[in-house]
């Protein structure tokens, strides 16, 4: 992601049909705002939209209003929460009024010039949204697998979870991934059917190539660009190493085990030490320089 | 150390058989298949199926109305001389015989199938006759289908509502179930046909079940007189009586001689006692019995099937495997058997550990030795074991260490801890014992359980279990299975409750609707709540009095004196005279002060019953409607009333919810507290409390909150990884590694954080090897995770 694009969110609470569901789908809604706040950087990034703003009329002017604001260098992710419906064709998502359907959101998303979209239809059904939202230019996340999944899924609580929990960080680079939200959120539903023994009523879906680089939260303020060209050189050295990383990972199935560990552990050090040189070089003087 | 177990199962088995689908499958086999066959290859098949069992005999009209026809062939039958007997059957299903008759015949050369499919085609040509139904309700009931017998049973019923056969057999098949009908219907019975062989030696098989030898006795000599008069065999009288004999303690029995004279074929002269044996918890006898058994007529599958059960109950599996191969080449209709060698199939998924952890031998004979130490081996399922090894390990030796010290018992050899996280396992474990919704199972030196993982999370407390089983390890032992059901389970849950106040179970409202309507027994009779209970939720009822008794024997009268009377069991006294010479009173006395003692202790609950429900109505209709301040009064209110609540809607748990709601965290915490220290076992509001008590600084608390909770969710990763690590800023280094293991083996959504925490606890144990291992693992997985990043440079400088 380009270091001057922008972060666009957008959040919408569907109707709950009984108390019990909206305040849930409410708490949901403000513990996604908190984080995508956070990691927007700046609240009018993030639009929330519940109760009568959810109407259809209103999320159309929402969209219009961004296609106007958003480059195509931007990232944008909505999240819909809440209940939603498939008749055997159509995907709906229940809001107040008339329900959005898959197609109309489809429509919304592909006029926004933003090359990297998230949508993640967190609702009962959402497998069923799938087929028409997604694209090359988005990533798509729904709770159920297909729209016979017809239960108010669980995948929800452990999606938000997810955003804010260190846990979800899986390399630890203090931001948390579409994929490395949805690896979260996916384990943790499996593990509640498994330890509730009970049938797994939900199977969570991804699609979209690049997810495990579309950063949805942070967990601490995003790094200022460098604009030092020597921490520049570091970090690119840096970078070098992460490649080396990898490229012996994916050769780890084809060495014997202590040739592996010996390799990745001299890579390892590199890396630390190269981290070292760049946090000394960032490091801001804790007592002014006479 | 160490090793999978392998049993040595060699072949694939059907699918686990329940008795339903194999019912229908019996009842529903094609008809046209004997109209088929040539006289040549009917001899095929009837010799084939002579590999099926033994059991018919000259019967009586007790078990329904056969052809006179039939009584030639079932004579030679009854006198062991089987091959006339086969050719007598075989002669008749030549005939012209009846389609009823041939049925009987097929049967009696042990062709189920054929006797099935002649029942059946009897049946389209008398409808309306109960008796083809009452006899084709015994087959079933003989090839192990008790739920297809008593629906035939229950047709017959409605064709004529007095048919005695059919009644009886239905009380057979409440008696199989252990279930209280079968006395009250096989007593209706009785009364309206008192000359029915078979009806006195059911009785007294019920008797012999309930211990009341006396009753049992006359019982069998009404059936003597009777097949005397009768002319019909008495061999199952002789056989019930040979049990009488060995149940009280002879070698020998004047009964088996009598029997083998007669029909020198007849190993259910050893089987029937067997049987009773099991039922008393007596392994090792079951087992000597079942050898003989199957020595006299090793065409008695059932009895091959059983011995393997019970020679696995002493861990010899290979063994065990020989005779239910053969039991099944015999008889595959037998659930008992196609489950059992499923289970020991299964066991190659199993791994072994002890205390030790040494390598250890096949056959658990061979470490038959004294030993210095208690010494356990745990078996755990593979999928688990990471897992559950150091905690079930510890709590197995601790438990038995402390048993073996309290009641002066030495093990003579090890313990064997098997947890199955299939509970379906575990139930063809322990088939065929009395009672219901088990969790665990001794049998003397070997415990199988449920595995924590077997069930829904909070529902199940393995670590009270496994105390439970412990116990009853030394209760048996230490009175050569002798010691009844009732004081077995009564030292067991008290011993729970010494444990720890938060273990065993509390008393529930059936308990005291128990104690309520004055529905505990005599302690002289306590057994018969367990063996054969007369109302739902007995059993649990009696486990509590069981419980209570000893309480208030160590409580009135010394510790000591529960030794005393476990020693008394085990010289062979029955409950009314080992009370009355170790408490000095007779068994009335003692039911008078017990009845005293429970008022004391439960009057107050019982009486306040009421009016508890009422204000936990109001408490959880409040905090329904969100009014915080309106749960406090009548919840606590409820929880005073009956301190002992933890279920579903208890007020520990309204209280705390109240008391956030209202931002009064200490009064919540407090309230948690108690809720934990009576036994409240929900994870999540658990680790709610510990969350809560660590926010506070009160991480002591926090970690006993959590270190109880292994007890309960030992698979919970929200569990370990905070509980690790508020162990390691405790300095509590090993348990602290202990936990991040643990947390590895549940395969954690974050497992770079777990192994840099294990890293860190080794590294604090200057374990240099394994902290730059898992160090590498943490990294491989999150190159850039700063924390392992110093640590690895830390450790390389």
């Amino acid at each position: 992601m380009p270091l001057s694009a922008e972060s666009y969110f957008v959040i919408v609470e569907g109707l709950g049909g009984d108390p019990s569901y909206q305040e849930r789908f409410s708490g949901y809604a403000e513990e996604l705002e908190e984080v995508c706040k956070k990691t927007a950087g700046e609240e009018s990034l993030v639009y929330v939209l519940s109760g009568e703003t959810a109407k259809r009329g209103a999320i159309e002017d929402l969209f219009k209003q961004l296609a106007g604001k958003i480059q195509k260098e931007d990232v944008i992710s909505l999240f819909l929460i809440g209940h939603g419906t498939w008749d055997g064709h159509t995907f709906k998502f229940n809001i107040p009024g008339p329900d959005i359907t898959a197609s109309q959101l489809q429509k919304l998303l592909d006029a926004l010039p933003a090359d990297r979209q998230l949508v993640a239809v967190t609702t009962s059904s959402s497998g069923a949204s799938i087929e028409q939202l997604k694209s090359d230019r988005r990533i798509v996340v729904a709770a159920t697998r297909s729209g016979r999944e017809r239960n108010a899924p669980i995948f929800p609580e452990y999606w938000v979870e997810a955003l804010s929990d260190e846990a979800a960080d899986a390399d630890k680079n203090e931001a948390i991934t579409a994929l490395e939200a949805f690896n979260y959120a996916e384990q943790k539903v499996k593990g509640f059917f498994e330890k509730e023994k009970r049938m797994a009523t939900e199977h969570a879906r991804l699609e979209g190539g690049f997810a495990a680089s579309f950063t949805l939260a942070r967990l601490e303020a995003a790094v200022e660009a460098a604009e030092d060209p020597i921490v520049r050189a570091l970090m690119a050295e840096r970078e070098e190493i992460e490649h080396r990383v990898n490229d012996l990972k994916l050769r780890k199935d084809s060495m014997p085990d202590e040739q592996y560990f010996e390799e990745l552990e001299k890579l390892l050090l590199e890396l630390a030490r190269k981290q070292e040189e760049i946090d000394n070089a960032t490091e801001e003087p804790s007592e002014p320089r006479p | 150390m160490t090793r999978s177990s392998d049993s040595g199962q060699r072949r694939v088995w059907p699918k686990r058989m329940t008795s339903k689908p194999q019912n229908r499958g019996i009842r529903a086999f094609g008809g046209r298949f004997l109209s088929a066959l040539t006289r040549r290859s009917r001899i095929l098949l009837a010799v084939a199926a002579l590999a099926a069992g033994t059991a018919t005999a000259q019967q009586g009209p007790g078990r329904g109305t056969r052809s006179p026809d039939l009584r030639p062939c079932d004579e030679h039958w009854d006198h062991g001389r089987r091959v006339k007997a086969r050719s007598c059957y075989l002669e008749l299903i030549d005939s012209d015989a009846s389609p009823t008759t041939k049925a009987e015949a097929f049967w009696g050369l042990r062709n189920f199938k054929q006797a099935n499919e002649m029942f059946r085609e009897a049946l389209q040509a008398q409808a309306e006759d109960p008796d083809v139904r009452v006899r084709w309700g015994y087959l079933f009931l003989e090839t192990h289908n008790a739920g297809e017998a008593a629906k035939l049973f229950d047709e017959a019923l409605k064709l004529d509502e007095d048919h005695a056969a059919a009644k009886l057999g239905k009380a057979g098949v409440f008696s199989r179930r252990f279930e209280g009908k079968a006395r009250e219907l096989m007593t209706e019975v009785l009364d309206a046909n008192p000359e029915l062989y078979e009806a006195y030696v059911l009785k007294a098989s019920m008797d012999i079940e309930e211990n009341d030898f006396k009753k049992a006795n006359e019982s069998l000599d009404k059936a003597l007189e009777k097949a005397k008069e009768q002319d019909i065999s008495p061999l199952e009288a002789y056989s019930l009586k040979a049990a009488i004999d060995f149940l009280g303690g002879a070698a020998e029995s004047e009964w088996v001689t009598k029997t083998l004279e007669r029909n020198p074929t007849y190993g259910r002269v050893y089987a029937d006692p067997a049987h009773f044996y099991v039922i008393t918890r007596r392994y090792r006898e079951a087992a000597d019995l079942y050898r003989k058994a199957v020595e006299t007529d090793m065409e008695l599958w059932s009895a091959h099937a059983d011995l393997a059960v019970n020679l696995m109950r002493e861990g010899k599996d290979d063994e065990a495997a020989r005779h239910l191969e053969l039991a099944y080449r015999g008889d595959p209709f037998s659930a008992k058997t196609v489950n059992t060698l499923r289970l020991l199939d299964s066991f190659k998924n199993f791994k072994t550990y002890s205390n030790f952890d040494q390598l250890l031998p096949d056959d658990p004979d061979q470490l038959a030795a004294p030993i210095d130490r208690p010494q356990v081996i745990v078996r755990l399922h593979e999928k688990e074991s990471e897992i559950l090894r150091p905690y079930v390990v510890e709590l197995a030796e601790r438990s038995l260490e402390t048993f073996a010290a309290k009641y002066q018992f030495k093990p003579e050899r090890p313990v064997i801890v098997e947890l199955y996280p299939d509970h379906d396992d575990f139930a063809v474990r322990t088939m065929g014992m009395p009672g219901v919704g088990l969790l665990g199972v001794t049998f003397g030196y070997l415990i199988a359980m449920d595995s924590p993982s077997g069930r829904a999370p909070g529902s199940f407390h393995w670590g009270t279990t496994l105390w439970h089983e412990m116990a009853h390890v030394v209760t048996l032992e230490s009175t050569n299975h002798l010691v009844p059901r009732w004081y077995s389970e009564g030292i067991s849950v008290y011993e729970e409750w010494a444990a720890d106040d938060s273990w065993g179970d509390r008393i529930s409202p059936d308990v005291i609707k128990a104690i309520e309507e004055k529905k505990f027994l005599p302690v002289a009779d306590l057994d018969k709540g367990f063996i054969r209970p007369s109302y739902p939720k007995q059993i649990q009822i009696s486990y509590f009095q069981s419980g209570l008794v000893c309480k208030f024997i160590a409580e009135k009268w010394g510790f000591g004196k529960l030794v005393e009377l476990l020693r008394g069991f085990g010289q062979g006294k029955s409950t009314a005279d080992n009370v009355e010479a170790v408490l000095g009173m007779p068994s009335e006395e003692f039911d008078t002060q017990f009845t005293e003692y429970v008022q004391a202790e439960a009057g107050e609950l019982v009486e306040h019953h009421a009016e508890w429900r009422k204000l936990m109505k109001q408490a959880l209709e409040a905090a329904r409607a969100k009014k915080w301040e309106d749960v406090i009064e009548p919840a606590k209110k409820a929880r005073d009333a009956y301190p002992q609540y933890v279920e579903a809607g208890n007020a520990y748990a309204v209280l705390a919810e109240a008391y956030l709601k209202l931002d009064d965290k200490e009064a919540a915490v407090e309230q948690l507290l108690e809720y934990e220290s009576v036994g409240g076992r929900n994870p999540s509001r658990l680790k709610k409390l510990a969350t809560l008590l660590h926010e506070m600084d009160r991480t002591d608390e926090a970690i006993e909150v959590l270190e109880g909770l292994l007890y309960i969710a030992p698979g919970d990763e929200e569990l370990h990884a905070p509980l690790g690590q508020w162990l390691l800023a405790a300095g509590r280094i090993e348990e602290a590694a202990r936990e991040f293991k643990s947390l590895l083996a549940v395969g954690p959504v974050d497992a770079a954080s777990a192994h840099f925490n294990l890293a860190r606890a080794y590294h604090k144990m200057e374990d240099r090897q394994r902290t730059r291992r898992h160090l590498l693992m943490a990294l491989e997985t999150a190159p850039g995770y700063r924390p392992a990043q110093k640590l690895l440079l830390e450790i390389n400088q």
